[in-house]
């Protein structure tokens, strides 16, 4: 079996319960969106503007990590040595992931940044 | 683009629009053109730099708020041919539909950049007399009770009054959730894209694509390119670029703890796809949340002082990959329900419920109200998206296949396979169920 087919195999979720099945351990992402984001014009601002609620829950409760994969920036980056979390927010396209299910167990905080700052589409 | 550093703002309007994207912009437009005094308030550097779109708009109802934008507006191609892909690894069937009539005044569809058009779109509102306030973020609404009389914004005393507020903010409704009148949104009707605007010459896109000279062509493509997740990619044709993006259902997505841009790396090494971009280079990246939840999924659109429009409240097609043009539409509808109710002199939820009758007898709800069982049909049936494919083009493959084997004997073999992937009442059962949703 690839690694593709085992990740339709984990696609499954029972009908009572709203979290996905999460019995796998992290990995990283397969692709780096590094070269990407360069492409990307941002005027960070000096406060995050994401915030992890309760970092335990990322440590204990959530063992694949969702964020570090449905996050379309790789904002959320999983140190695996001090098992936490790390945001990135600088580079975040703002697209609201985190909010709506990207973290299944909701325990990210997402506000838009200040006015004048965050990411700048040329093209959009 | 910050106009209004010069001239003292003055804090009470008539309307004020949380902001500047095509529904927002649509609504100061149509209520600076009828004498309201109405400010947009966006957060980005000018209204556009924080939106984003696949980029299709259509001339009807771009043309029902802006006649004859076509003649001035920051516009890429003229659509002329749309086609739609069904992917296996190897093989694509593809159906297209090409119009002369397309290429005619008043054309049928643009490919734009979101970035340039909207920023375009708030210079036309404008001009009709809108104050337009950059870089300033809505935080809050200011509350009497139930009903919303202002907005608290990020700005040094920055309160703003007015009679309605309409709230235009996308797809991440922050303020329409803080006035109640939205539930936020769940993963089952949301779709994350990422796209990609890769700069190829002019002459080479035209080649490519098979274009005379400035008109486009739109591409959907359904099928292994979403590894099995409820989605679709696009391939749009602009000027000197081509966007290039995948959209796939967000609890999908999550259950799978899937990657949105592993997918469009996916679907740009698709040999069919690989060459129509081969040598171009990324310009930019780009991220977005769709409301696809149709009908079912709209939040209360109006209450006391308030209106919620676009993105906001669900106004997406799926189906047909519209939202842009549902946005502008949502947005003239209020603009025109405020004028009115400027007439009444009253702003309450009852006289605001004319847009929500405005609304039900346009062809907005009349399509959502068609495709509103989609997309609980689609996530339930991801087989649409994996084995149906695969069927139809190894079917062809094999008619198309010329070896020993009568076409008799093919036909029995295309039985045989589809027999094998699937018994038959589950396509019986598949072939009711999507009756049941899609009529």
């Amino acid at each position: 079996m690839s690694d593709e087919e085992r990740d339709m195999e984990a696609g499954t979720r029972s009908r009572h319960d709203s979290l996905p099945i999460d019995n796998r351990d992290w990995t990283p992402p397969k692709h780096s969106v590094t070269a990407q984001l360069g492409l990307v014009k941002f005027k960070p601002d000096e406060d995050a503007h994401l915030l992890v609620k309760d970092k335990s829950v990322c440590r204990d409760t959530c063992r694949r990590k969702f964020c570090t994969h449905t996050c379309p920036a790789q904002v959320y980056r999983w140190e695996e040595e001090e098992k936490t979390i790390t945001i990135a927010f600088e580079g975040c396209l703002e697209c609201g992931t985190c909010r709506s299910g990207g973290c299944p167990y909701d325990n990210i905080e997402m506000r838009y940044p200040r006015g004048g700052f965050g990411l700048q589409y040329r093209f959009g | 683009m910050n106009t209004t550093t010069n001239t003292p703002t003055p804090r009470r309007f008539e309307a004020i629009v949380v902001g500047g994207g095509p529904a927002g912009l649509a609504a100061a437009y149509t209520l600076a053109a009828g004498g309201a005094r109405v400010v947009v308030i966006e957060r980005g550097d000018w209204p556009g730099s924080k939106n984003m779109m696949g980029g299709l708009i259509f001339s009807q109802p771009t043309g029902q708020v802006i006649p004859e934008f076509w003649k001035e507006a920051p516009l890429e191609r003229h659509v002329t041919r749309r086609e739609m892909w069904l992917t296996t690894g190897e093989s694509v069937l593809k159906a297209a539909y090409e119009s002369t009539d397309f290429g005619a005044e008043p054309y049928n569809s643009f490919t734009v950049y979101r970035s340039r058009f909207d920023k375009w779109l708030a210079e036309q509102a404008r001009a009709k007399g809108a104050v337009i306030i950059t870089e300033t973020l809505v935080e809050d609404l200011l509350m009497e009770g139930n009903r919303v009389v202002g907005v608290r914004t990020g700005r040094p005393q920055g309160d703003l009054e007015a009679d309605v507020v309409i709230l235009a903010e996308g797809v991440n409704p922050f303020l329409a959730e803080k006035a109640g009148l939205s539930h936020g949104l769940k993963a089952e009707s949301l779709a994350i894209a990422v796209k990609e605007v890769l700069a190829l010459p002019r002459e080479k896109v035209e080649d490519r694509f098979n274009l005379e000279e400035g008109t486009g062509a739109a591409y959907e493509i359904v099928g292994e390119i979403t590894n099995g997740i409820p989605g679709t990619g696009f391939i749009y044709t602009n000027r000197d670029t081509v966007s290039i993006g995948v959209g796939v259902i967000l609890k999908d997505m999550v259950d799978r703890a899937g990657e949105a841009y592993a997918l469009l790396e996916r679907f740009k090494a698709q040999p069919q796809v690989r060459r129509l971009i081969q040598g171009a280079s990324p310009r930019e990246y780009a991220a977005h949340l769709i409301p696809e939840g149709g009908y079912r999924g709209m939040p209360k659109l109006y209450g006391n002082g308030v209106l919620v429009v676009g993105d906001a409240a669900g106004m997406v097609n799926a189906a047909f990959t519209e939202g842009a043009n549902l946005a502008l539409l949502s947005g003239r509808m209020a603009a025109q329900t405020v004028l009115k109710a400027r007439d009444c002199g009253s702003f309450e939820a009852l006289t605001l419920s004319h847009y929500g009758e405005l609304l039900e007898r346009s062809v907005i709800m009349k399509d959502l109200k068609t495709f509103e069982k989609m997309a609980p049909f689609l996530s339930a049936h991801p087989h649409f998206f994996s084995i149906y494919p695969e069927l139809a083009s190894a079917a062809v493959k094999e008619l198309l296949t010329v070896d020993s084997l009568s076409k008799a004997d093919k036909m029995h073999l295309i039985i045989k396979l589809v027999k094998s992937q699937r018994p038959t009442r589950k396509y019986l059962k598949d072939l009711y169920d999507g009756w049941r949703a899609f009529s």
